[in-house]
């Protein structure tokens, strides 16, 4: 797995997770991820990304009139697939996050011996 | 509250990528109206487009087109009706200039120019599309574009002119048949696409010839006022559609 592709499955599960939250749509997305703290060198990297998640069916579409005026917005929401995706996002990231985790704090260690 | 230009004219280079890329008509304007709500949302927090794709528009627009399907369906479905239109366009003009005389080697490479016409075209738009160029060197790429299938038609006839290849010869039946045939097809175009431009396009270049072959004018003052009006029509056209699309745009 290259590095893009390691972040790019990341930022899905990000995506998944934020969706499963309640429907949204791109901009409020890219708030909520800047909210914890994920910010992105580009905004837009989420819309190839839900482009896939469409795809692959994990998520739905709905377009709505916003009261403001302007084009017709674009909601998500999860689909079952999404939702079982998701589980198997935080399976795979916790194995991941706690293996890191296990190598950093090894590193604390090392150090301070 | 509206777009500031320099977000709409990524959004119509962005289109005319996915357009060149040969993917989903549905689909480009589905992803180019979600773009275009989140400027209208970024605007308003004040920042601008290179937010939303970062230094390289190239890049961005290959991310989002290489998550989109190509529209074989679509495809399918208009390059032959475009192949057609080429060879009637070129056999309707044969018949009116003393009739149809067709070799096997300009049939052959009228269909590689079309093709290699098609690719071009597609690769010139998205170059443009995804690069922040110059009027100099946009107005360059495109006479390239226009000179290009121009020249290969010429090399095509002289390449005729040296190499023997068997020929299609129509007799006087064959071609007012041809005519017949080629401006019903023309007429059928236009209503399948519901756009004037296969009725009016051959018209503009065909019409003079074909009226003023009727009159007595000395051959000289004929191909004068013929060349007039073919240019003076083709000018009046794009103007009459460059005006219409200002209107809508």
């Amino acid at each position: 797995m290259s590095t893009s592709q390691m972040l790019k499955g990341i930022l899905e599960g990000c995506l998944l997770s934020i969706i499963s939250k309640g429907e949204t749509y791109g901009y409020e997305m890219m708030e909520k991820l800047n909210e914890y703290g994920l910010t992105m060198v580009r905004e837009g990297s989420i819309y190839p990304v839900l482009l896939r998640l469409k795809k692959e069916g994990f998520v739905s579409t709905v377009r709505k009139q916003v009261p403001s005026g302007g084009p017709k917005r674009k909601y998500y929401r999860l689909t079952e697939k999404g939702y079982e995706e998701l589980e198997e996002f935080k399976r795979r990231w916790s194995v991941i996050s706690s293996g890191v985790n296990q190598l950093i704090e090894e590193d604390d260690t090392n150090e301070t011996v | 509250m509206k777009l500031s230009k320099k977000s709409q004219t990524f959004l119509e280079d962005l289109r005319l990528y996915l357009v060149a890329s040969g993917k989903d008509e549905r689909e480009i304007e589905d992803i180019v109206s979600e773009l275009e709500d989140h400027l209208y949302e970024a605007e308003k927090d004040g920042k601008d487009v290179d937010h939303l794709i970062g230094k390289s528009p190239k890049e961005y627009m290959e991310q989002i087109a290489g998550e989109m399907s190509f529209d074989k369906k679509g495809w399918l479905k208009y390059i032959p009706v475009l192949i057609l239109g080429v060879y009637a366009y070129i056999l309707l003009g044969e018949a009116i200039r003393g009739g149809v005389q067709y070799s096997l080697l300009k049939i052959a490479g009228d269909f590689f120019i079309i093709i290699i016409s098609l690719l071009l075209f597609s690769g010139v738009a998205k170059y443009i599309a995804s690069h922040r160029l110059s009027k100099f060197k946009e107005g360059m790429l495109f006479a390239l574009l226009g000179i290009m299938p121009i020249s290969l038609f010429v090399g095509v006839i002289f390449l005729d002119h040296a190499i023997d290849s068997p020929e299609i010869i129509f007799n006087q039946t064959g071609n007012i048949l041809t005519v017949v045939l080629c401006i019903g097809l023309f007429i059928g175009m236009a209503l399948w696409s519901k756009t004037w431009v296969p009725i009016i396009i051959p018209a503009i270049l065909y019409l003079p010839e074909g009226l003023l072959g009727l009159t007595d004018l000395r051959l000289e003052t004929r191909l004068i006022t013929q060349n007039i009006l073919v240019f003076s029509g083709l000018i009046i056209f794009f103007f009459i559609i460059f005006k219409k699309e200002r209107k809508e745009g």
